[in-house]
């Protein structure tokens, strides 16, 4: 019995043909138990059912932009969308400007690639993304929500996927989202109770934008927090995958 | 998803919290989504008692085990301070539960586990055979899981939850240390990080009879949590202890 409910969940979630906007590639010196290369990564999508993946290389985020992108070059997979890492250096900015980039990851935090997310400081690499129409992913640890708040006023053109934003951000993302239509988030670690179904009451279905956090958490929690909210179907297919193609440019 | 099984939840609230935006937070309303999920009984503690006040909270209690005698079971919140007031507040409310369910939020009271004020608290359930579901956290210095490991030998007939099992990877580790090295305390999967691989990991370090369900609603989405545990590569019967048999027989030893 328990088998077979599982089995039913997971075909549903092949359903939504579910495209994860949050997943790590490759070694981590951190997280080395849980990191996963490639083929593994591959499997675990597989067996939940999540066709495509908008992916950041661990190399670029532990350790160089550059070499970063290098990595997710030599690991490159149909099934994978490459965000590539950049910074304001005049050797990542020439990096990035090579490649044919649907979305850059920027690693703002001291911990991570240390430099300002001001315009003073990343105006070159804001406008140019902005320029190219390029989707910028910061994860929330990375900046804090009045640099953020700057940061959408000064670009808006430029399409902004906040990543993790916990389930107690309701009270900062709410105005900034009925502010910037360029403001998008996911859902990998917005697990208030049936908070699922109070954003898509509040705000509707489009600025939400599924992920899993994978090879760090299970997307059995993830896609079960979708699957059983009572929102439409449709809604469901669009936070799953609908949303983040219509960001990246491909028919939603 | 729905779980194939009605399940016996050890971890959740009554009540609102001060960071984010109530919703379907009444009692009735947390009823019809425990109905969605197939949830039978969710034990509840006051997050007013949690973050406040325990008599109020504890009253908070008692109406929603009179309004739905069916659905909840109350634990007793306590906290250590002032000294006198737990054993007061476990006497007033002894007929929520027999063993005694009783709460701990050591983090949110400020007051280590370890302290001489929590003591005659464990003579009490020591003396009662109750549940102690605590609050843990990852190291934390009032409420790390390892500080289970020398009290639950020292009141080898209480039985402890060790609420999210310290919510970290590392967390997990230390909380799988405490229930290998003692007989009486058990892990709740409740918490708002999904780590990969964390049940199958638990299941194969303490074996799946010492780890419970727990959800937090309404504070966490009980999805969350019934979705780690269908989707892990553990077994069915491991699956069934975990969503309903272990707690169940908790309850029901005197």
């Amino acid at each position: 019995m328990l088998k077979s409910a599982t089995e039913a969940f997971l075909a549903e979630c092949v359903e939504w043909n579910a495209f994860d906007a949050n997943v790590y590639l490759g070694h981590s010196g951190t997280r080395g138990v849980l990191a996963l290369e490639a083929p593994e990564l591959l499997a675990e999508m597989d067996r939940f059912g999540i066709a495509r993946a908008l992916v950041s290389h661990n190399v670029g985020l532990e350790y160089d932009a550059v070499e970063g992108n290098h990595a997710l070059m030599r690991d490159a997979h149909q099934r994978f969308v490459p965000a590539w890492t950049v910074t304001p250096d005049a050797g990542a900015l020439l990096d990035f400007a090579s490649r044919e980039a649907k979305a850059a990851r920027l690693w703002f935090a001291t911990s991570h690639h240390n430099f300002s997310s001001a315009a003073w400081c990343s105006g070159e690499v804001l406008e140019q993304m902005q320029h190219r129409n390029v989707l910028a992913l910061i994860s929330k640890s990375d900046i804090d929500w009045d640099a953020l708040h700057s940061l959408l006023e000064n670009f808006p053109r430029l399409n902004v996927l906040l990543l993790e934003i916990g389930y107690r951000a309701d009270r900062y993302m709410n105005p900034l989202l009925k502010k910037f239509p360029n403001l998008y988030f996911d859902t990998s670690m917005y697990a208030a109770h049936r908070q699922l179904e109070w954003h898509v009451e509040t705000i509707g279905p489009e600025r939400m934008i599924y992920g899993s956090r994978l090879p760090y958490y299970t997307p059995g929690a993830s896609l079960a927090m979708l699957g059983t909210a009572r929102i439409s179907d449709a809604a469901k297919v669009a936070v799953a995958g609908g949303n983040l193609r219509r960001l990246l440019g491909e028919r939603a | 998803m729905k779980s194939p099984i009605p399940i016996l939840d050890c971890h959740g609230h009554i009540g609102v919290h001060p960071d984010f935006p109530h919703y379907k937070t009444a009692p009735a309303e947390m009823v019809r989504v425990m109905d969605h999920l197939n949830i039978e009984k969710l034990a509840v503690t006051s997050t007013l008692a949690c973050y406040n006040d325990c008599p109020r909270g504890n009253e908070e209690v008692a109406e929603v085990l009179r309004e739905f005698p069916d659905r909840f079971l109350g634990y007793i919140t306590v906290n250590p301070n002032p000294p006198g007031e737990a054993i007061a507040e476990l006497l007033k409310h002894k007929d929520f539960h027999h063993p005694p369910l009783i709460k701990f939020h050591p983090e949110l009271h400020q007051y280590p586990v370890n302290g001489p004020h929590y003591m005659p608290v464990y003579e009490y359930a020591n003396q009662t055979g109750a549940i102690i579901l605590v609050h843990t956290w990852d190291s934390d210095a009032n409420c790390g899981p390892l500080m289970f490991a020398s009290l639950g030998k020292q009141f080898p007939r209480m039985r402890v939850i060790l609420g999210h099992s310290g919510v970290t990877w590392r967390g997990y580790t230390q909380a799988i240390e405490t229930v290998k090295q003692t007989e009486n305390t058990f892990m709740d999967i409740s918490g708002s990080q999904s780590h990969r691989t964390v049940m199958e990991h638990s299941v194969e370090q303490v074996g799946h009879e010492r780890i419970l369900f727990g959800s937090d609603m309404p504070f966490l989405e009980a999805s969350m949590l019934l979705g780690r545990v269908m989707t892990a590569r553990i077994s069915d019967a491991a699956k069934e202890a975990i969503l309903r048999k272990n707690f169940e027989r908790l309850l029901n030893e005197k």
